[in-house]
C-alpha cells in the first residue's frame, strides 16, 4: 500500500474514529497493544520511585529532582503518588521551559540560539499551544505579534548564507518535511526516490516552489518576506531527461492553484499541512512525542515514514493519531497519557542474556540526555541550593557555562539529536576543564561543603548518591565510599577527606548512569 | 527495506557527532581489554612493527606543480628555470626543488601518469580524499575515515584517524562521510592538542587515578544492568580522552630533538610533519599532515621554491625516519595534492590547475621501492600512458594496506556500498 492509497480513506478513518474512548483511558489501550505485540517476550517490571522520579524530573523538568524533592517522594506512602507527580509537574513552572529546550533542539538542530525564538517557543508552551498551531506558526511566521513572530528563526537561519554557498532552500524544503511530515524527501529532490517507492521528485519540487520564494526580510526580529509565484517550477529528473512542472504543493498532497501575484503559498501550505486529515502530518506529531518519552519512534527513524518502514505498532499509532486529533493536538494532554502508561514506566534493566528487540518496548529504553538536561542538572546537585533556586543566579551559571557544555554535549549542527552519542570532547571537559572542576569546590553550602561535614560516611552516601544520580547507594557502595574516603586520604598526599569528597562527587557525576535518562 | 546502491536509505541517522563514541566492537574492545595499559610507547611500537599497518598521508591543499617536483620537463616550452637532477635511483631524476627527496628516491613509488578531473577546489578536495566514487547521493569518507573504519584504532587507545592541520583544529566529524563521526578525524589545529587536555594541575595524577577508578566501578555496575552500547561508548571515550592527556608529551615541543627540528625544518610543515611521525609511533592509525597555500596562479616559480623546498625537507627527512626506524614495513606513506598545475605558463609567471597530467608519491607498506610509473607527453601537458584516476589510487593503496576492495564493502544500515570506485582497479605497477 502507498500513501496515496491510503491517502484517499485517511479522512474517513479520522472521522469515523474520532470519539474519545469509551472503555479505557488511552495509557491502558497503550499498554494493551504493546503487550500484545510483545506476545511470549516477557515485559519489564515498572522501574522503582526513585527512577521514575528523575524520569519524570527530567522529562518535564528538564533536570535532576533536588535533594529534598527526592525525599518528600521517596517518603510518600500514596498509591497515586505516581499520577500525582507527572501532574504536578506539568502544570508547574518549569514545564513550558523544558518544552521550549527541548524543541528548540528538535526545530533548529543546533544552528544558533535566538531570543525571539525562545520567546515564542516559550509562549506556545506556557499556553500549551496545540501542535497543529504551532506547526502552522512556524510554518507562516507572522511578523506582527511579538510572541510569535521569532518562529520566522526557523526560516531566516535556514536562509542565510554560508560563505560563497548559494541560499539552502532544498535544506529548508527538506527539513519542513522531515520535522513536520516525518519524511525526508532529500533523495527525491533530483529524482524520485529510488527505493522509498512513495517519496516522488514532485513532492519535494512542490514543497521548493514555496520557500523558493521566501528570503530573510532585515529588521530587530526574524521575519521573511515571499514573492509572488507566478509560474510553475520546471523540473526534470537527473536520470530522465523528462521536463515536468509543479506548482506549489505540499508531498502527497494534491496541486495548489498557483497563487495570483498577492497571494501567499507559504499560507497555503500553512493551512494545508498541519490538518487533521494530512495522516503523516498527524502521525508526525505523536511519533516524534512518543519518542520524547519512549526513546524510540514508533516508526523508526523518525523522518522516514513511507510505506516499506512500517511501524512497529501500527494499531498503536493509529489510536494515537486518532486521539491526539479528538483532543485537538493537545501536547500536554498526550505527555500525561504517555507518562501514565506502564510502557514509560517500565524499567531499563536487562534481567538476564539478551535484552528483547529494542522496537518492542518490553523493557525501558535508555534516553539521552541533552546539554540543557546535563548542565542544569550539574548545577542543581553540586551547588547550593538557595544559589540554584534563585533562577536569575541559575540562568547566569548556565549561561556562563553554556558554550562549552554545547561543544562537549551537544552534537553540530545540523544533526537531530536522537540518540545517546557520547564523544572524546565530553570526555576531555569532565575530566579536565577548569570551570567544570570548580562545580565540585568546597564553598557556601556547596553539595561538597555539606557531605564534608557528614561524620557518618554511610550518611554520607546516602545523601551524595541521592543528590546527584537520585537514588539509595546500595551496601556495597556505601561500602566503597567509606573505603574511598580512607584511601583517599592515605594515598592522595596532604588531602583530606573534603578532597576525597570532591572527587567522589566528581566521579558520580562523570559517570554513564548520570550521562543518561533511564 | 529494498536495496538500491545509488541512493541512501537514512544518511541523517548517522549522527555525525559521535566521534569516536558509537565504538565499534574492535575499538571497544581494545579499550576494554586495556591490553597495552601505561605503556603505550615501547609496547605498542613493538607490536605495531610486527602487525600492524599504519598510513601517513600528506596533503598539500590546492596543487604542487608536478613540473617543479616529480616530472621535471627541463628544456622544453612549459619546463620552467629548474634543472632535473639524478636521484638515489638510476634513471629517475626529479626537479632540483627536491634535493633532499632526491635521496630518499629508493623508497618512493612516483606515478606520473595521474589524470583526474575536477579542477576547482571546492570539488577537488572532496573528490580527491574520497577517492571519488560513483555518484550515490551519499558523502563517502574521506581515505582516512575509510582506513579508520576498515583497520580500526590500532592498540594503545588513540583515536585512529588525527589530522595535523595549521589553523584551529577540533573534531572534524564530516571527514567520517557516512561512516558517522565516530570516523571522522581529531584535528590538532598547528599541532596543538585538543581543548582540556591536561589535567588541571590542582588535581594530581593520584588523585585523578583515584576518582577514575571510583567512576570506573560505578560504570561496571551500571553496565552490568543495562544494554551495553551506551556504556561501552562511555567507557570508550573516556579511555581516549585519558590516553590523549597521558600523551600530551606528544604535543610539546620541547620534547624534540633541536637536530629533528633542523632536519625537518622549523616552518609549519617541518613542525608538523615531525609531529606526524611521533603520532604514527605513538600508535596512531592514519595520520593527515596538511598544508595550505598551494595555488600559485602568479610567480609560481618563487611560490613552488618556497613551498617545495618546505616539502622536500620535511618529506625527506620524515622517509629517512620511517626507513631507519623500520617503520616503512608497515607505514604506507602518500603525498598528493587536489591536481596538479598547468604546463602552459600563464600572464602572471603562474600556473593554473590542471588535474590532466600529474604526479602523487607513494612510500612504504606494500609498495614497490624506487619506482616511477608512468608518463607525459614530452611538453608534459597530457599522460603519454595509461591514465589513473583517484580512484586506481584508493583500489591501490587499500591493496597495499591489505584490503580488498573486491571483497571489502561497507554496509551503509543495510545498503551495500564499494569502498573503491567500482569502475577501476589498482595500479599494479607500484604494488610490491
Amino acid at each position: 500500500m502507498t500513501i496515496r492509497t491510503i491517502w484517499v480513506g485517511c479522512a474517513a478513518v479520522f472521522l469515523a474514529a474520532s470519539t474519545q474512548l469509551q472503555a479505557a483511558s488511552l495509557h491502558e489501550e497503550i499498554d494493551r497493544l504493546i503487550a500484545a505485540k510483545a506476545g511470549m517476550t516477557p515485559l519489564a517490571p515498572a522501574c522503582d520511585d526513585a527512577t521514575f522520579l528523575r524520569r519524570a524530573y527530567f522529562d518535564f523538568a528538564g533536570r535532576v529532582p533536588r535533594l529534598e524533592e527526592t525525599q518528600k517522594f521517596l517518603a510518600d506512602a500514596a498509591p497515586d503518588k505516581r499520577t500525582k507527580l507527572i501532574d504536578e509537574l506539568l502544570a508547574g513552572p518549569e514545564y513550558p521551559r523544558r518544552m521550549e529546550e527541548l524543541f528548540h533542539v528538535v526545530f533548529m538542530e543546533r544552528r544558533g540560539d535566538n531570543p525571539e525564538w525562545s520567546k515564542f517557543l516559550r509562549a506556545s508552551f506556557e499556553a500549551n499551544k496545540p501542535w497543529d498551531q504551532l506547526t502552522r506558526e512556524i510554518i507562516h511566521p507572522v511578523a506582527d505579534d511579538a510572541n510569535k513572530r521569532g518562529a520566522a528563526f526557523f526560516h531566516t537561519r535556514r536562509l542565510e548564507k554560508s560563505g560563497q554557498e548559494t541560499t539552502d532552500y532544498p535544506g529548508l524544503t527538506r527539513d519542513i518535511g522531515r520535522l513536520f511530515m516525518g519524511v525526508d524527501l532529500q533523495c527525491a529532490q533530483c529524482h524520485d526516490h529510488l527505493f522509498i517507492s512513495d517519496y516522488k521528485q514532485i513532492d519535494f519540487q512542490g514543497l521548493l516552489t514555496v520557500f523558493a520564494n521566501t528570503s530573510i526580510k532585515g529588521g530587530d526580529f526574524p521575519a521573511i518576506a515571499e514573492k509572488p509565484a507566478a509560474t510553475k517550477l520546471e523540473f526534470a529528473s537527473v536520470f530522465k531527461d523528462v521536463k515536468q512542472t509543479t506548482g506549489p504543493r505540499i508531498p502527497f498532497g494534491t496541486e495548489f492553484d498557483v497563487p495570483p501575484a498577492t497571494g501567499s503559498a507559504v499560507a497555503l501550505v500553512a493551512a494545508a499541512l498541519p490538518a487533521p486529515d494530512n495522516r503523516l502530518f498527524v502521525q508526525n506529531a505523536v511519533n516524534r512525542l512518543w519518542f520524547v518519552m519512549m526513546g524510540r519512534g514508533i516508526i523508526h527513524p523518525l523522518d522516514l515514514q513511507h510505506a516499506d518502514n512500517p511501524p512497529s505498532h501500527p494499531e498503536l499509532l493509529a489510536l494515537l493519531s486518532r486521539e491526539f486529533v479528538a483532543q485537538k493536538f493537545d501536547i500536554k494532554w498526550l505527555l500525561r497519557e504517555l507518562a501514565l502508561s506502564a510502557t514509560y514506566a517500565r524499567s531499563t534493566e536487562v534481567a538476564s542474556g539478551e535484552p528483547p528487540p529494542v522496537e518492542l518496548f518490553a523493557i525501558g529504553i535508555e534516553r539521552r540526555l541533552s546539554a540543557e538536561q546535563l548542565l542544569r542538572s550539574m548545577l542543581i546537585a553540586t551547588g547550593d541550593p538557595a544559589e540554584t533556586k534563585d533562577e536569575t543566579k541559575l540562568v547566569a551559571a548556565l549561561t556562563a557555562l553554556r558554550p562549552k557544555a554545547l561543544k562537549a554535549f551537544a552534537n553540530p549542527p545540523k544533526e537531530p539529536e536522537d540518540a545517546y552519542n557520547t564523544t572524546v570532547q565530553e570526555a576531555l571537559t569532565l575530566l579536565n576543564d577548569e570551570a567544570f572542576q570548580k562545580l565540585f569546590e568546597v564553598k557556601a553550602a556547596s553539595l561538597t561543603e555539606r557531605l564534608a561535614k557528614i561524620e557518618d560516611p554511610n550518611q554520607l552516601a546516602e545523601e551524595l548518591y541521592l543528590t546527584i544520580l537520585v537514588r539509595r547507594p546500595t551496601e556495597e557502595e556505601r561500602a566503597e565510599v567509606g573505603k574511598f574516603l580512607t584511601q583517599f586520604v592515605a594515598e592522595a598526599a596532604g588531602k583530606q577527606k573534603v578532597d576525597a569528597v570532591r572527587y567522589l562527587a566528581w566521579a558520580l557525576v562523570a559517570s554513564t548512569e548520570f550521562s543518561i535518562n533511564h | 527495506m529494498s536495496r538500491h546502491p545509488l541512493c541512501i536509505p537514512h544518511e541523517h541517522s548517522f549522527s555525525r557527532r559521535q566521534f569516536l563514541g558509537g565504538v565499534g566492537a574492535s575499538a571497544a574492545a581494545a579499550a576494554a581489554m586495556g591490553t597495552f595499559g601505561g605503556l603505550v610507547q615501547p609496547a605498542v611500537a613493538e607490536d605495531l612493527k610486527k602487525r600492524e599497518k599504519q598510513v601517513i598521508f600528506i596533503w598539500l591543499d590546492g596543487g604542487m606543480s608536478q613540473l617543479e617536483s616529480w616530472d621535471p620537463k627541463p628544456h622544453t616550452e612549459f619546463g620552467g628555470p629548474f634543472r632535473a637532477i639524478p636521484t638515489s635511483v638510476p634513471d629517475i631524476k626529479v626537479c632540483e626543488l627536491l634535493r633532499h627527496t632526491a635521496k630518499q628516491m629508493h623508497h618512493i613509488a612516483v606515478v606520473r601518469s595521474a589524470c583526474t578531473q575536477d579542477n576547482s577546489h571546492s570539488a577537488g578536495v572532496a573528490r580527491i580524499q574520497r577517492g571519488d566514487p560513483k555518484n550515490r547521493g551519499v558523502d563517502y569518507p574521506f581515505f582516512g575515515g575509510a582506513v579508520a573504519k576498515l583497520l580500526g584504532p590500532c592498540p594503545g587507545g588513540l583515536p585512529p584517524y588525527m589530522w595535523v592541520k595549521p589553523g584551529s583544529g577540533g573534531f572534524i566529524h564530516q571527514d567520517g562521510g557516512f561512516l558517522g563521526a565516530k570516523y571522522g578525524s581529531l584535528a590538532l589545529g598547528d599541532g596543538k592538542p585538543p581543548e582540556s587536555l591536561l589535567l588541571p594541575p590542582s588535581i594530581t595524577a593520584t588523585e585523578d587515578t583515584l576518582r577514575n577508578d571510583f567512576r570506573s566501578k560505578l560504570n561496571a555496575r551500571y553496565a552490568a544492568k543495562h544494554r551495553k552500547a551506551n556504556s561501552e561508548a562511555n567507557s570508550y571515550v573516556y579511555d581516549v580522552a585519558r590516553e590523549l592527556s597521558r600523551r600530551s608529551d606528544l604535543f610539546d615541543e620541547t620534547k624534540v630533538s633541536d637536530r629533528d627540528r633542523d632536519r625537518y625544518g622549523r616552518h609549519d610543515l617541518g613542525r608538523h610533519m615531525l609531529l606526524g611521525r611521533r603520532l604514527l609511533e605513538s600508535g596512531v592509525r592514519f595520520v593527515k599532515v596538511n598544508s595550505y597555500g598551494w595555488d600559485s596562479h602568479g610567480d609560481n616559480f618563487n611560490a613552488s621554491q618556497s613551498l617545495i623546498g618546505k616539502f622536500d625537507q620535511s618529506f625527506a627527512a620524515l622517509l629517512e625516519d620511517l626507513s631507519e626506524r623500520g617503520m616503512l614495513d608497515h607505514t604506507l606513506v602518500i603525498a598528493l595534492s587536489e591536481f596538479g598545475r598547468t604546463p602552459r605558463i600563464n600572464s602572471h609567471v603562474g600556473r593554473d590547475h590542471w588535474p590532466e597530467a600529474w604526479s602523487i608519491a607513494m612510500a612504504g607498506c606494500g609498495i614497490k621501492r624506487g619506482i616511477a610509473v608512468g608518463a607525459t607527453s614530452e611538453r608534459g601537458d597530457v599522460v603519454a600512458t595509461e591514465p589513473y584516476d583517484i580512484g586506481h589510487f584508493f583500489h591501490t593503496w587499500f591493496r597495499a594496506l591489505g584490503i580488498d576492495p573486491g571483497l571489502e564493502e561497507y554496509d551503509n544500515h543495510g545498503q551495500p556500498l564499494p569502498i573503491a570506485h567500482d569502475g577501476m582497479g589498482p595500479i599494479k605497477d607500484v604494488l610490491a
